[in-house]
């Protein structure tokens, strides 16, 4: 066990554990969760749930509909064989392209849906680590509708990363097998019996369990060939193994013989210690820090074997531990884009952001949800950084705390090359006039420009910012109020100050 | 009080449809740039150094039917579909001929202004998207590289340079500019290329920003004229020097996008064209790099990409289609380069992360291939066809081999054209050069 912190801890550690064990909050947020004691608040981050219906998925995802959908597309898919049988290759395209049209259309909107679906619940859920975790995975398992192109697969599979969050490892590494977003990912339906693709066997070893290093070229092969006959049943979307086309001969992998199947491949691995460690240093990553401590990490390891895998004890250890509080610790990470929008719009008590602004915050800062951007997921820490996208997350943080005024442009240029142009959102967002300025800076406070930047502070950052840096807000503060009452225009002026520092991209 | 030049601009214009590409460009800038009211068409003298523009085909474009075989039995029997015939293409010879939708790349080839490398590839293939793009733009075939032949070219061959010596018209840092030291810097949408204030007392709020963003340990210098880079180094791909914290990194990147900032927009504001430029990305980029280099950015490497060439499905139309908008990019690029007088300072390569089968697919398209061919365009380069036109029948897995390393085809340009001593320094190794230049 990795040594404990104390049951006391100061507000600054618990906007720490929130903005690390889920996506910040207000400070109200901050202080009901500092006021549970560190132990009881662990506790509530891993136990919370959102109540069944506080999120409504679209109606297309229901399985009913999606169910429904899938039969029709089968059949077109079988009337347009039919009907290009005898036509030359352009008109046969034609006629394809004419026919699914409005597939492609509706895919595109429900894309849009979905996502949009996905940030709601991660800005407003009551459960911010089970959504964390979510996220995690979905970056772990990476998969992409830009391939899978059917939404509610993604949904699906979304849905079972948020079911399994703190579950078991190896037990969500099984199900992810026969998770037909991902068979359709990484191409794993098409892999029979004597035409293996290496694609899923590759991936599994490399990417999601044992690491580089851990297994060899020959592993891959025969892990290949037990992957075999893993198939999407059309008229029920469920994925089965068909032993048809499955190579039942025997195979050599990590030193074990026998006529193993892909799931036995995958017990075959979580039996190896590789899988622990891999695991452990990069949730350690992911909540804590870029270069793991080794000892923490062995320690961690043995903490997840010795729990059969279950994720939930190694966050416990993780959130309790002196390390995650260290001052080395805190403040010292890159905020993902997800992150960045929306710890912003909860810092600025925006429950309903404006229409566009959470897709093209995305598209500009280079994370879209359901979209990274090839199996290994996205590059986190100071990839997520450049000339370019820092500015837009100037910009886009302007745009929220500002309103649309006439000079603001933070909402355009987003999607451009995006095929699911999400733009209605720019015009909507014209009609964002900015947060409650009123309830973030109240009358009272802004007599005191010194207590009014310091009460800032706390809302955004939490914790000290560089003397310099502060005084400057201050002057600029002091300087307003001198020529009368401090404005909302003002108060704006003065987040958008903050937030367009490197400071802020810190949490 | 508004000149009636101004007026026209912000009315009549400003309610057309149609707005060509310079026009929206031209008011977008105006409308940022409040010092910039003169758009008298007057190239700013900067400096007088090379400059190579990269140009990504994104998808991997398909060499065959670009840089067609006409001639070719087994070319015109593996894709009864997709083949190009001889009346289809420019001749360049009296077996090749450019894809027929690039006729200005077929004058600039007449006027020995384009070379075709013919064959160009690397060893051991790699046919993902992901994996080989990583190798063109690290150079590296293994794979291991944390920074990009650019990003290594901007931090050994330009001491002194700032972050503006490489500029990427991305969303994302390309590799290739991945980089220990200096790894230029990444621009998409221009307009959005500084910090939008939006209304109230715009000057002295950019005050206190621009004090916030100065770096720490350099608040004492309040008059940056350049980068960051110059004095402290910036993070690669993989981010950072090791031990600097995530602050120092975001620093000194704030204080690039600060200072590029407003040295972008200050130039891409004086300059007009009276060149037309259509309304594509990959137009519309280029001709903000024609504003960057007219104005005098001391910019040494440009890159910009064309998306789209990963042609598995009835690629007939959409192949043609996608050269055929590189080539009306290219012609208005080059004409306005002309206009300004600094074409001969310029030369473009083109490179793609791999050709594709020989052999057309079911879908009346082409799968990941192989080798390709690259073209290099400018009044600097030396015309003509480079390479051997690899064999269509001697083939490895269905596509054809290179002849070419794409190495010898950065050692070229480096070494010829942007003028590094030190190949080794960038490559790792040399390569043999091809005469692309002079």
């Amino acid at each position: 066990m990795l040594p404990q912190a104390d049951n006391t801890w100061s507000l600054n550690e618990a906007a720490h554990l929130l903005n690390r064990a889920g996506f910040g909050g207000s400070p109200e947020a901050i202080t009901d969760l500092h006021g549970l004691g560190r132990r009881r608040a662990v506790d509530s981050l891993l136990s919370a749930a959102d109540v069944a219906d506080a999120f409504p998925l679209p109606a297309w995802a229901s399985d009913e509909q999606a169910l429904a959908d899938m039969r029709v597309r089968a059949e077109q898919r079988r009337e347009v064989k039919i009907a290009t049988r005898n036509l030359s290759p352009e008109a046969a395209e034609k006629l394809r392209r004419e026919k699914f049209q409005q597939v492609q259309k509706d895919s595109r909107q429900h894309t849009v849906e979905g996502q949009a679906w996905w940030f709601r619940r991660l800005l407003n859920t009551k459960a911010p680590l089970r959504e964390k975790m979510t996220l995690f995975w979905h970056d772990h398992f990476a998969t992409s509708i830009q391939k899978v192109k059917q939404p509610v697969l993604m949904l699906n599979q979304n849905e079972l990363f948020r079911q399994r969050a703190f579950g078991s490892f190896r037990g969500l590494t099984q199900a992810i097998l026969m998770d037909p977003a991902m068979l359709l990912y990484l191409d794993s339906g098409s892999s029979r019996k004597g035409h293996p693709n290496e694609n899923f066997a590759r991936e599994v070893m490399e990417l999601f369990t044992l690491g580089e290093g851990n297994y060899t070229e020959a592993d891959v092969h025969a892990a290949a060939r037990a992957f075999t006959g893993y198939e999407l049943d059309p008229l029920n979307g469920k994925v089965t193994h068909n032993h048809k086309h499955w190579d039942e001969s025997d195979k050599t992998i990590l030193a074990k013989t026998g006529p193993f199947t892909g799931k036995d491949v995958i017990n075959l691995i979580f039996d190896k210690p590789q899988p622990a460690t891999f695991m452990a240093r990069k949730i350690w990553q992911f909540f804590v820090s870029d270069v793991p401590p080794e000892p923490a990490i062995t320690q961690l390891a043995a903490t997840l074997r010795g729990a059969d895998y279950q994720i939930a004890p190694l966050l416990r250890e993780i959130f309790l531990s002196r390390e995650f509080y260290a001052a080395a610790r805190v403040r010292q990470q890159i905020k993902s884009p997800i992150e960045f929008l929306v710890q912003l719009l909860k810092q600025l008590e925006v429950a309903e952001p404006p229409p566009g602004f959470p897709i093209t915050g995305q598209q500009q800062l280079g994370q879209v949800l359901f979209m990274p951007p090839n199996v290994a997921g996205w590059d986190w820490g100071q990839a997520w950084i450049n000339t370019n996208t820092l500015l837009a997350r100037y910009n886009l943080a302007g745009f929220l705390a500002k309103g649309a005024g006439p000079g603001s442009m933070a909402m355009q240029g987003g999607g451009a090359n995006n095929k699911a142009k999400a733009n209605p959102g720019r015009r909507a967002g014209l009609g964002w006039h900015g947060p409650n300025y009123e309830k973030i800076a109240p009358a009272a406070l802004r007599e005191h420009p010194a207590q009014l930047v310091d009460a800032l502070i706390f809302r955004f950052f939490q914790g000290q910012l560089p003397a310099a840096a502060r005084t400057s807000l201050i002057d600029y503060a002091t300087s307003q109020r001198r020529a009368g009452t401090i404005t909302h225009t003002e108060v704006a002026e003065l987040c958008h100050l903050m937030l367009s520092t490197p400071y802020y991209q810190l949490c | 009080m508004k000149t009636r030049r101004e007026f026209l601009r912000s009315t009549v214009l400003g309610a057309s449809a149609a707005w060509t590409v310079p026009l929206f460009i031209d008011r977008t800038f105006a409308q940022l740039h409040t010092g910039a009211r003169d758009l008298a068409t007057q190239a700013v003298t900067g400096k007088d150094d090379t400059i190579l523009i990269v140009l990504q085909l994104a998808g991997g474009n398909d060499g065959l039917n670009t840089l067609v075989p006409f001639a070719d039995d087994v070319y015109q029997k593996a894709r009864p579909r997709l083949a190009k015939k001889e009346k289809d293409v420019i001749k360049l010879s009296d077996y090749v001929g450019l894809n027929g939708a690039m006729p200005y790349l077929g004058s600039l080839f007449k006027d020995g202004k384009l070379g075709m490398v013919q064959g160009v590839g690397y060893p051991n293939p790699n046919r993902s998207h992901f994996v080989s793009t990583s190798i063109w733009e690290t150079a590296d075939p293994r794979n291991h590289s944390n920074t990009g032949w650019l990003g290594r070219y901007f931090d050994n061959a330009c001491p002194g340079s700032d972050s503006t010596v490489g500029i990427s018209f991305n969303k994302t840092q390309p590799e290739a500019f991945g980089a220990v030291k200096n790894p230029g810097i990444c621009l998409s949408s221009p307009e959005l290329y500084r910090w939008i204030h939006g209304g109230g007392e715009q000057v002295q709020a950019e005050e206190f920003f621009a004090k916030l963003n100065q770096p720490e340990h350099a608040a004492e210098d309040h008059t940056p004229t350049s980068g960051a880079s110059i004095a402290i180094p910036a993070g690669g791909k993989t981010g950072g020097i090791h031990g600097e914290t995530n602050l120092a990194f975001l620093e000194r990147v704030a204080l690039d996008a600060r200072v590029s900032s407003k040295r972008i927009l200050d130039l891409a504001a004086k300059h007009t064209t009276s060149v037309h430029y259509d309304g594509f990305p990959l137009s519309r980029n280029l001709n903000l790099v024609a504003r960057m280099i007219a104005g005098g950015m001391p910019t040494r490497v440009y890159y910009v990409s064309h998306g789209g060439f990963d042609t598995h499905n009835q690629q007939l139309n959409s192949h043609d289609r996608l050269l055929g908008q590189l080539d009306a990019a290219l012609k208005s690029f080059f004409a306005d380069l002309q206009q300004q007088g600094n074409d001969k300072r310029v030369v473009l390569m083109t490179f793609s992360e791999f050709g594709r089968r020989v052999a057309e697919n079911a879908s009346a398209g082409t799968d990941h291939g192989k080798a390709s061919c690259l073209f290099v365009a400018g009044p600097a380069v030396k015309g003509g066809l480079h390479g051997k036109y690899p064999s269509l029948s001697d083939l490895s897995e269905g596509d054809i081999r290179h002849s070419v390393d794409f190495r010898s085809v950065y050692a070229t340009l480096l070494a010829d054209w942007l003028r590094v001593p030190d190949i080794k320094s960038i490559l790792g190794a040399s390569y043999p050069k091809l005469g692309l230049i002079g």
